[in-house]
């Protein structure tokens, strides 16, 4: 009997529409997306999809809106490879591909009820907004919510309307720094490693929980100010890695960390699943 | 239930496959050597050295269309194969990898695209004295859906499923005796414990990284070591596009190579040529075992035969033993 092949496969992407494109910084812009047959993305904070242009196969990209704002979704995507370049000379209206949504998400169901420390550096703010946005509209769910960014630059700051209005937000604490600002700049935000706005935090540790999103190199000195504060217990770390994901099914073998995949067993992880992981962290 | 054939009763046998499925045998090629080729395009080899090249291409080629995308955005899947493939006269080592790779592709999320060729596929093992010259080759097991095992005056038959049973339903019972004189021979091969001893050091942590350095210092990086490993499963994907439709393909990939796991930013977890080796050998001796409780390498030795440099996965567990045992 000859195999039945179906007229999809889970490599089969599907089309979206680009409705709006958006400037962040210099590298890097917001688009909004929805899904040409008009369903719903179906993901959760922490998840992202397999975006597909044809001719330059697909790159894995974070998707930087919560579920619960329906109707459209979000991509922040730095411009790096050749995809993400043709990516940003998109206009609205043009067509373009995904899959998914893939990967574990955040852990919400140990989020709630927690003071919680959200922490991103450079791009990393685009998956951890899903989560802030998650924050915003399900706020009743938490204990409290702060918030620390850090970029490089005032100009490689990501997201600065929705940073300014968490800051006025009463729901929300949120400060963001800049590693450097040129002498000439006119930002008069605070300038320091992200290490040092968490140096002043006040919290309860028991009752906290930290989430993790940043450049391969943030990872270890902000773990080490957590555990500083008091997170030293299971489940009170959580991370999001970042690995060159091309399947987004855990076969391809590009994203392994050890025995796992970052496509499927993260990229959301506890600290404890993979700091004794070579290269993990 | 054991069944007795004799040769041209196995010639009949391939004769009824080969009506039904797309029948890959063990051919002769002109070197001497023998590989899967489709039935009648070549010279039948039943007996001989281990396959050269790996049977699992034929359920994992080395470059695979996924699906092709036309000018318009509408995407079109490859077409179905007309006949289910039916692999004729595998080893048990052989089995064992295609075993590996049906767990790895097929649990979830599966990949559909292995499943289409898996899905009513047929394999048959090739053991007892088929070896080179009559060398004896320990039983497949249940891998398969039967096994043919080579006697002195002819062949055993057994079943392991349904498709299997029906093929050697019309064959005579055989006597059972005969079945136990070939399983006494089925004892553990010392290449097992060679890997369960390299396994046991590396998770114990004995295997310090200048070892790694020494032995990525040898590596030419041709990738042959991953590309004849009937277990490595990695894979790139790639776009071709022709007359505007684009062909969307995924092909066999090396993690012996700089750009593997480099990412857009340049962040590359495996940034070294000591850390891709390490990631070679460590994947199938640890990473396999905690993942699915058992070692990733099938001990058939196409690494070590293939590698220029004499840096296999044997050479290096033995001297991996060596030093640190």
């Amino acid at each position: 009997m000859t195999a039945v092949v179906a007229k999809t496969s889970i490599y089969t992407p599907r089309s979206c529409r680009l409705l709006t494109v958006e400037q962040l910084t210099p590298q890097e812009k917001l688009f909004r997306l929805q899904l040409l047959d008009g369903s719903e993305l179906q993901h959760q904070p922490g998840q992202f999809v397999q975006v597909s242009l044809p001719g330059l196969t697909e790159a894995p990209i974070s998707i930087a809106s919560s579920p619960t704002r329906t109707g459209d979704f979000e991509l922040g995507v730095r411009k790096a490879g050749s995809l993400t370049s043709a990516l940003h000379s998109l206009q609205p209206g043009a067509q373009i591909g995904i899959r998914g949504p893939f990967g574990r998400p955040f852990q919400m169901e140990s989020l709630r009820g927690k003071q919680l420390l959200l922490i991103a550096g450079g791009c990393g703010l685009a998956p951890l907004r899903s989560l802030i946005q998650y924050c915003q509209d399900c706020r009743d769910q938490f204990a409290s919510v702060q918030i620390f960014y850090g970029a490089r630059s005032p100009q490689d700051l990501m997201f600065r309307r929705d940073l300014d209005s968490w800051q006025i937000d009463d729901n929300f604490s949120c400060r963001y720094t800049v590693d450097n600002k040129p002498a000439d700049s006119c930002f008069d935000g605070e300038t320091g490693l992200i290490t040092e706005l968490l140096n002043e935090v006040v919290l309860q540790p028991e009752n906290s929980c930290a989430v993790v999103v940043g450049p391969p190199t943030m990872y270890r000195p902000v773990i080490a100010e957590l555990r500083r504060l008091g997170l030293t217990s299971e489940k009170q770390i959580m991370l999001s890695l970042e690995r060159q994901m091309r399947c987004g099914i855990g076969k391809c073998g590009h994203c392994s960390i050890e025995h796992l995949t970052c496509c499927c067993d993260g990229p959301i992880f506890w600290l404890e699943e993979v700091e004794h992981l070579r290269g993990a962290l | 239930m054991l069944k007795s054939l004799k040769r041209e009763d196995l010639l009949r046998l391939l004769e009824t496959l080969a009506e039904q499925y797309d029948l890959q045998v063990p051919l002769k090629l002109p070197d001497g050597t023998r590989q899967l080729g489709r039935y009648g395009s070549g010279e039948l080899s039943l007996c001989g050295p281990l396959l050269q090249r790996k049977p699992t291409s034929l359920l994992f080629p080395q470059a695979e269309l996924l699906l092709s995308i036309n000018p318009d955005g509408s995407v079109e899947q490859p077409h179905p194969a007309e006949k289910p493939l039916a692999l004729f006269g595998l080893e048990r080592s052989d089995l064992a990898a295609i075993a590996f790779l049906d767990r790895f592709f097929l649990c979830e999320p599966a990949d559909d695209i292995y499943q289409g060729k898996r899905e009513n596929s047929l394999l048959i093992g090739l053991t007892g004295f088929a070896g080179e010259n009559s060398a004896y080759l320990p039983p497949a097991g249940e891998n398969c859906d039967l096994e043919l095992i080579a006697t002195a005056d002819g062949w055993l038959g057994c079943a392991y499923s349904a498709a299997g049973k029906t093929l050697l339903a019309p064959f005579p019972d055989s006597e059972a005796k005969e079945r136990t004189e070939i399983d006494q021979r089925a004892a553990e091969p010392k290449t097992d414990s060679l890997l369960k001893a390299a396994s046991r050091l590396l998770r114990e942590d004995k295997v310090p990284d200048a070892f790694w350095q020494e032995i990525a210092d040898r590596c030419i990086l041709c990738t042959g070591c991953n590309l004849v490993c009937p277990t490595c499963s990695c894979f790139c994907v790639q776009d071709r596009i022709r007359d505007g439709k684009t062909e969307r393909s995924r092909v066999w990939d090396s993690c012996q190579l700089d750009a593997f796991m480099r990412e857009a930013s340049g962040h590359n977890p495996l940034g070294t040529e000591a850390l891709r080796t390490r990631r070679r050998i460590h994947h199938k001796l640890v990473a396999d075992v905690e993942r699915w409780g058992e070692i990733g390498c099938i001990a058939c030795g196409r690494c070590d035969r293939t590698c220029p440099t004499g840096i296999g996965m044997f050479a290096v567990v033995e001297e991996m033993i060596n030093q640190f045992g």
